[in-house]
Parts: structure tokens; C-alpha cells; sequence
């Protein structure tokens, strides 16, 4: 799974357990190699990099002890709990009055739930891009079945209907994450997504030229906006969609957030 | 089976540590011994600037339980200096066979090894009482 996207709901994950626990300060995950992959918004990136840094020791020796399953600290202002999960580990700070109890009840309930649905959801990719499935054979099977019946302008008539549904139904949909798009000379009315998709999209429509897009929230909301590829190497490959702030503000979205994008025929 | 050799290590400083910090580490290492008399308890280290004791039941691991004692200690230092935790009263740290109760107590840092099923209230209890 894109991994952007996975850290992008691990850390709503960790900003809705502070919202459930506020005593809960901090939260973070990494991996044993030292990668960080989410932080909540309270804390800054370079504090992670810091405290992952002194656990080095720790998990260096852990053999020692059969592995680190968690590490609890107890200070005379608050409390910091590390523990492991699926080969992740997620550190929560907490204030010195804080139910550890009811503080690890919800932090090891919700976050192997939001682990094991990301698995499944990596099982069932996020970015469909495959061709549209011809659904032109099972219907004329069945139309030869019962060739005796329909009149043959009727035939016709729904083979087309059926392949024009198809046309629109099946079309190709990926889920990007927003990213800023300003200054001076950019237009207003205009994504960009990475140039791949755009290929993806018109390799499926046998060459043609994928000039617009739609852009659908999960609340709904959605907007048709032209696209272009992203030029900015930075942004290449990272599962992104540059949006002006005029376009955000219609869709009432804002920078990390998802959204579906689709191609538009015009 | 034969009955593990218990191995003792007193590291002495070329400085004769003061005699109040002397009996503070005699008090502390008598502690010590009783813990370690604790069911599940598999040895300590007990250290400070001029003198170090470990006593482990197993001597191939005291590299090892040494490196992840003072790694524990410093770990909690770092954690406690960037999210404001105040001082450490104590650092746990749990593995899948045993686990590990480090805290520093007049200047000792010591750090307790022991099952995963032994009793951490009791040695924490115990050390706090120091």
C-alpha cells in the first residue's frame, strides 16, 4: 500500500485517541529500523527522530530479554508507555493523572483494528486502475440464449446502452492526497496528478487524451477541474493531487486529506 | 543439573569514594541481595560514578543486560528532557522472557532483571524504599 497513505490514517488514527483520551500528550509509531510512520500533530518531527534514536540501545540488546514487547517510564510529571505492535512500535505520552488502564485499553484495541483494515485494504488495492471489465460477452451469450424473442433494433439498442454504462461505471478511480498548489502563474482551475496515472488513464481509453478530471471528496462533494501532470519532481510518485486553494475551498478539503480522482471525457 | 554459578562483578574506582556514599552503596547493595532473593529476580547491576556491582545468575548475558541497563537509563533521560516528564522515577522495560527495572537512586543507577512472570511491584516497592 502506498505508504503515505497508511501513515496519513495512522496519524488520524493517533489524533482521534487524543481526542478520546486527552491525557493522552504525544503519540507516535516507528519501526524497529527507526523509520517514523505517523505522529500525531503535537509532535514535532525532530523530537520523534531524538527519542528513536535513544531507544537504538534498547532494541540492540532486546535479545537479551526475548524482544522489547514495551517499555514503561514513570516520571514525577507524567508517563511515557512504548509498546509493540505488528512489528510497529507506538509510544503515547501521557499526563502524570492519566487511567493507564483505560489509556492502553483504547490504544491496543483501535490501533491492531487500524493495522489489520490496513492489511485487508492492501489486499484490495486503493488504486483500481485496471481496464474496464468488457461486460460485452456475457450479454451477447444471454442475447443468443433468448434470440427468439427481442426484436433485433431492441438488441442493438441495449448492447449500446449496456457499453456506454460501462464506459462510465468502470472508470478508472484512484485516491490521492491533497497537496498544495500556488503562485503566481498557476491557474486556478487546474490539478495536478502524476503523470503515470495520466498514462494509466489514457492507456485504458486506447490513447485518448485525458484533459479533465473529477475530484470527489468522502464527504461527497466533487468538482470537475482540468489536469495536468505534475511537474515538480519532489511531488512524482508519492500518490498526491496539487490543488489550488480555490478548488480546495469549493470542495471545502485542505492539504492530507483524500480524495477520489477520476478521468473526465469531454 | 548442576546448580548455576553465580557471578559477582565489583568494578572499584582508583578514587576511595567518599564514606557517606559508601555506606550508600552498602545499603542499596544489601537491598540488593534481598531482591534478588525474590522469586523470578535473575540478578541487578548497581553502579555509580566511582564503582560498579553486577550480580547475574547467567554470565554470558551481562554484556548484554549491562549495554540494555545503562541504554534504559539514558533512553528515559531523552524521553523525560523532550516531552517534560520531570525526573524518572523508573524506566520498565519488557521483553517476551524477562524484563527490566531501571531507576537511579542517590546518585546509583541500578537496574533489576528478573522472569516475566516475577513480581515488579514488590522489587519496585523495595527499590523506591531506598
Amino acid at each position: 500500500m502506498d505508504n503515505e497513505v497508511y501513515s496519513f490514517a495512522l496519524k488520524n488514527t493517533l489524533n482521534e485517541i487524543q481526542n478520546v483520551c486527552p491525557d493522552i500528550k504525544n503519540s507516535f509509531m516507528f519501526k524497529k529500523d527507526g523509520q517514523i510512520i505517523a505522529r500525531d500533530e503535537n509532535t514535532p518531527e525532530d523530537v520523534v527522530v531524538r527519542v528513536i534514536d535513544s531507544f537504538d540501545g534498547i532494541l540492540d540488546k532486546a535479545d537479551a530479554i526475548g524482544g522489547v514487547e514495551g517499555i514503561v517510564l514513570e516520571g514525577s510529571k507524567g508517563k511515557a508507555n512504548i509498546s509493540c505492535m505488528n512489528d510497529l512500535y507506538l509510544v503515547t505520552v501521557t499526563s502524570k493523572k492519566a487511567d493507564m488502564n483505560y489509556v492502553t485499553t483504547v490504544t491496543r484495541v483501535l490501533i491492531p483494528t487500524i493495522l489489520r483494515l490496513l492489511e485487508k485494504i492492501h489486499h484490495a488495492p486503493l488504486k483500481s486502475n485496471t481496464p474496464p471489465i468488457k461486460t460485452e460477452i456475457p450479454v451477447t451469450e444471454e442475447l443468443e440464449e433468448q434470440e427468439e424473442t427481442p426484436i433485433e433494433e431492441t438488441m442493438e439498442e441495449s448492447e449500446e446502452s449496456l457499453e456506454a454504462k460501462t464506459l462510465l461505471t468502470d472508470l478508472p478511480v484512484n485516491q490521492l492526497i491533497v497537496e498544495n498548489l500556488g503562485g503566481l502563474l498557476v491557474p486556478s482551475d487546474t490539478v495536478r496528478i502524476d503523470s503515470e496515472i495520466l498514462s494509466q488513464w489514457e492507456e485504458v481509453y486506447d490513447g485518448a487524451k485525458i484533459e479533465q478530471t473529477e475530484v470527489e471528496t468522502f464527504y461527497g462533494k466533487t468538482t470537475i477541474c482540468k489536469v495536468k501532470p505534475i511537474k515538480d519532481s519532489k511531488y512524482a510518485g508519492k500518490g498526491i493531487i496539487r490543488t489550488p486553494e480555490k478548488i480546495q475551498l469549493n470542495l471545502e478539503i485542505k492539504k492530507g486529506e483524500l480524495v477520489r480522482v477520476k478521468p473526465v471525457f469531454s | 543439573m548442576g546448580k548455576k554459578k553465580k557471578t559477582v562483578q565489583k568494578v572499584a574506582a582508583a578514587t576511595e569514594p567518599l564514606a557517606v556514599e559508601e555506606s550508600c552503596v552498602n545499603s542499596s547493595r544489601a537491598s540488593l541481595e534481598e531482591i534478588e532473593t525474590y522469586d523470578g529476580v535473575i540478578g541487578y547491576i548497581l553502579r555509580n560514578s566511582a564503582s560498579a556491582t553486577i550480580d547475574i545468575k547467567d554470565p554470558t548475558k551481562i554484556i548484554d543486560y549491562a549495554i540494555l541497563s545503562s541504554s534504559a537509563l539514558d533512553a528515559g533521560e531523552v524521553l523525560s528532557e523532550n516531552f517534560d516528564l520531570g525526573t524518572v522515577k523508573s524506566i520498565i522495560v519488557e521483553g517476551k522472557d524477562a524484563k527490566v527495572i531501571s531507576l537511579t537512586v542517590n546518585e546509583n543507577k541500578i537496574s533489576v532483571f528478573m522472569n516475566k512472570e516475577a513480581n515488579c511491584e514488590k522489587v519496585l516497592r523495595k527499590l523506591r524504599s531506598l
